[in-house]
């Protein structure tokens, strides 16, 4: 179980102060207006931001001692996920080994995860020669490889169109019920995800504002009161 | 008939400007075949050239890289004035730099005075390739980290916190995230230093320590105010054209830095400076750096105590002089970068002929490759029939400083105007806005600051040129460049060191201007 418990971090123009849990297996949409602090949660989670205070937990390990490399999370970028100069099969296999001198056994690991996300013919293929779905699909697979129980999603979808989204969306619905792995993803469009997700968390002006199953949330007050429409 | 577009008749004009001058030079003996006569001594120059220009872009890499990542891992105190200094010694005049080499490492120089000062009595010589390689390293080094330094900025901050998340040693590090920077930038980069140490003049003239020590720029400058052998200076003209032109063309192939990335994140640590052997190597690189630059950028400054004794007449005039002559060259740089981008751009955007397009970007570059002694040689001989001789300095240096300048005017302002184009050119086709109207709404809020830019930028550069000015310098025509070098000629250092630092504090007011600009929002 993922804990966060009044985790403060404080900067000179913006506070943040979250409070959160989410089970294991669960699939949590992190969803609240642009700056509201969605990225700076994930980004806290997987240790690129140090909580001033507060306590961050997975099952019971502190994580807040531990590099982003030790922790037991994987995340995924909107853009930038790959490395240019490398093939499609060597971003997936930096997941297993950073080094990419691979074994036999984990080489057939990389293939097989580059079938489950429908790019076995494409291990070749540089970054720049792909598709912005295909590029995703190739950051999905290198952090699903890690073996990491914890997927942080940074709106990883948003550059892609709707269709192309909700596809994408169901491919990591298949992933987490093919195998034990938490995922937190944020979203800009909560009603693509309200279907699938066993949680939502509302996140505006740097805290957890509400937290509950997708249609709670849906229905709150705060997710009106943070539509643009009604600013002003 | 419809005239031809304004940018096309310059590139003509510049075309033609080029041509005439080098058919007037090669003519001017009734075209005699010399290369064969020149031979030993082509071999000999041309040996020099490739040697000193190659071991220059060797040491200035090796030493511009080294700095670059270690400014890249680490933050420190004075960092950003490190930074400005490394971003302005584009404009550092050569001839200052040989004032600051002669100052530290002369015979009487600094270091000679301390290393006599424990008790040695041995005597040392700066002249050949130490202080041609030093003085070279000294101004590109710098130049070169700045770049490679930008480049690396470019890397996504996603790719950095993506390097820390996966445990990167600083060796993948450096496999994946600096190597594919340096890999796109380092072959433009040295091909770009080795053009400019090829064809230096004014360090190697003056420390270069004698005829048998000279680059064919030097080589034609010899031909042309000593020998009057005009049709060597052409021959030799021709070769370094031929030479520097093939350069130029590989460098515009393939200078392709990688397609720039944007993001909305902040930027990101990288995760190899808390690395404890890569904080000392770092450490040592840029205490080494410091101990290499320090001490001839003190040299410089070390004239301010001697500012009082040069304010004379001849100091004011030069100033002046100088002042003029960068004006005039900076507006010429500007309006022939202002047409050819022009030009370019309908190439691009309106009649869909891109290649002709890259044909205008190129003729700037181009110019990189002319030898301006040549070429002002040329000219000379065709505006002697209709100039007075003696004004002919007048209207040439600020003629050949501002092609000089136009590549660097061209680069600012050019990708502005494409922009302009390619925002607001349909709109205003639609409204039906041309000439100078068009140029106001359309192009000028884009353009003005790149101008600007570049106008500085140019100025900077032609201030403190020392090049054809060798060639009519003189009590006539006295730039404050040209004092200089009379000053070190009589070996009066320490006024030299005060008139250096002259010019190198109005060319760096200069380019921080330029460098404000550039970086500013519309």
């Amino acid at each position: 179980m993922l804990t966060i418990k009044d985790c403060r971090l404080v900067w000179p123009d913006f506070t943040a102060d979250y409070s959160l849990s989410v089970e294991n297996g669960t699939l949590c949409a992190i969803v609240g207006p642009s700056g509201g602090g969605k990225t700076t949660l994930l980004h806290m989670i997987a240790g690129f931001e140090t909580p001033d205070s507060g306590e961050l937990t997975f099952d019971g390990q502190d994580l807040r001692p531990l590099s982003p490399a030790a922790r037991p999370t994987s995340i995924v970028f909107q853009d930038h996920n790959l490395f240019p100069h490398l093939t499609a099969s060597e971003n997936v296999s930096l997941g297993l080994r950073a080094s990419l001198r691979l074994t036999a056994e984990e080489r057939t690991l990389v293939a097989d995860t580059m079938e489950a996300v429908g790019l076995h013919r494409l291990g070749h293929r540089k970054p720049g020669e792909m598709s912005g779905g295909q590029r995703q699909r190739m950051a999905l697979a290198r952090a699903l490889i890690s073996r990491k129980p914890l997927i942080l999603l940074d709106e990883p979808f948003s550059s892609l169109d709707p269709s192309l989204r909700r596809d994408m969306i169901l491919l990591v619905d298949d992933m987490r019920r093919s195998r034990p792995v938490t995922i937190l993803m944020t979203i800009h469009t909560p009603d693509e995800v309200a279907d699938l997700a066993d949680q939502m968390a509302f996140v505006a002006d740097g805290r957890v504002v509400a937290s509950g199953l997708p249609a709670e949330i849906m229905q709150g007050p705060w997710v009106y009161r943070h539509r643009p429409e009604s600013a002003g | 008939m419809k005239l031809p577009h304004p940018g096309s008749l310059v590139a003509l004009a510049i075309v033609a400007l080029v041509a005439g001058g080098f058919i007037a030079l090669a003519s001017v003996d009734g075209g005699k075949p010399a290369l064969l006569s020149i031979g030993p001594y082509l071999v000999r120059v041309l040996l020099f050239s490739l040697v000193q220009a190659s071991l220059s872009t060797i040491l200035s890499l090796l030493f511009g890289i080294g700095v670059a990542l270690a400014l890249a891992r680490r933050h420190f105190p004075g960092r950003e004035v490190v930074l400005s200094v490394l971003g302005t010694t584009m404009v550092m005049p050569s001839i200052v730099a040989v004032l600051a080499v002669l100052s530290v490492y002369g015979r009487n120089g600094w270091l000679a005075d301390g290393i006599r000062a424990l008790g040695w009595t041995g005597d040392f010589s700066i002249f050949g390739y130490p202080g041609i390689l030093i003085a070279h390293v000294f101004l590109n080094a710098p130049f070169v980290a700045r770049i490679v330094l930008d480049g690396l900025h470019v890397v996504p901050a996603e790719q950095w916190r993506l390097a820390a998340a996966l445990g990167f040693t600083p060796g993948q590090t450096f496999r994946h995230l600096d190597w594919p920077v340096l890999r796109a930038e380092v072959p433009g980069l040295a091909g770009l230093v080795f053009l400019l140490c090829f064809k230096s003049f004014a360090i190697v003239l003056a420390l270069g320590g004698g005829p048998s020590r000279a680059t064919l720029e030097v080589a034609i400058y010899e031909a042309l105010k000593i020998e009057l052998d005009f049709s060597r200076a052409a021959w030799l003209a021709f070769i370094q054209v031929a030479i520097c032109l093939s350069i130029t063309i590989v460098l515009n192939w393939t200078f392709t830095r990688p397609p720039v990335t944007t993001t909305s994140r902040p930027p990101a640590p990288r995760p190899d400076r808390v690395h404890r052997g890569l904080r000392v190597f770092d450490a040592g690189v840029l205490l080494m750096s410091a101990a290499f630059i320090v001490p001839l950028l003190l040299s410089v400054l070390a004239g301010a105590r001697y500012a009082v004794e040069i304010l004379d007449t001849d100091l004011a005039a030069a100033f002046v002089v100088s002042v003029a002559i960068a004006t005039v060259a900076a507006t010429i740089s500007c309006l022939l970068a202002v047409a050819l981008g022009a030009a370019a751009r309908r190439h691009r955007l309106a009649l869909r002929s891109p290649r002709v397009a890259a044909l205008y970007d190129l003729l700037p570059n181009m110019l990189l490759a002319v030898p301006p002694f040549a070429l002002t040689a040329g000219l000379f001989l065709i505006m002697r029939k209709f100039v007075d001789p003696a004004m002919a300095g007048f209207v040439l240096l600020p003629l050949i400083n501002g092609l000089g300048a136009l590549p660097f005017a061209y680069r600012s302002i050019a990708p502005r105007q494409l922009l302009a184009g390619e925002r607001y050119g349909r709109l205003s086709d639609s409204l039906g806005l041309s000439g100078m109207t068009k140029f106001r709404l359309m192009d000028w809020p884009l353009l003005r600051r790149p101008f600007a830019a570049a106008f500085a930028l140019s100025m900077a550069l032609s201030f403190g040129d020392f090049g054809i000015v060798a060639l009519f310098g003189g009590t006539e025509l006295r730039t404050l460049p040209y004092l200089l070098y009379e000053r070190l000629g009589a070996y009066r250092l320490d006024e030299a060191s005060a008139v250096g630092l002259l010019i190198l504090f109005t060319a760096f007011c200069l380019a921080h201007v330029s460098g404000r600009m550039s970086y500013a929002d519309d």
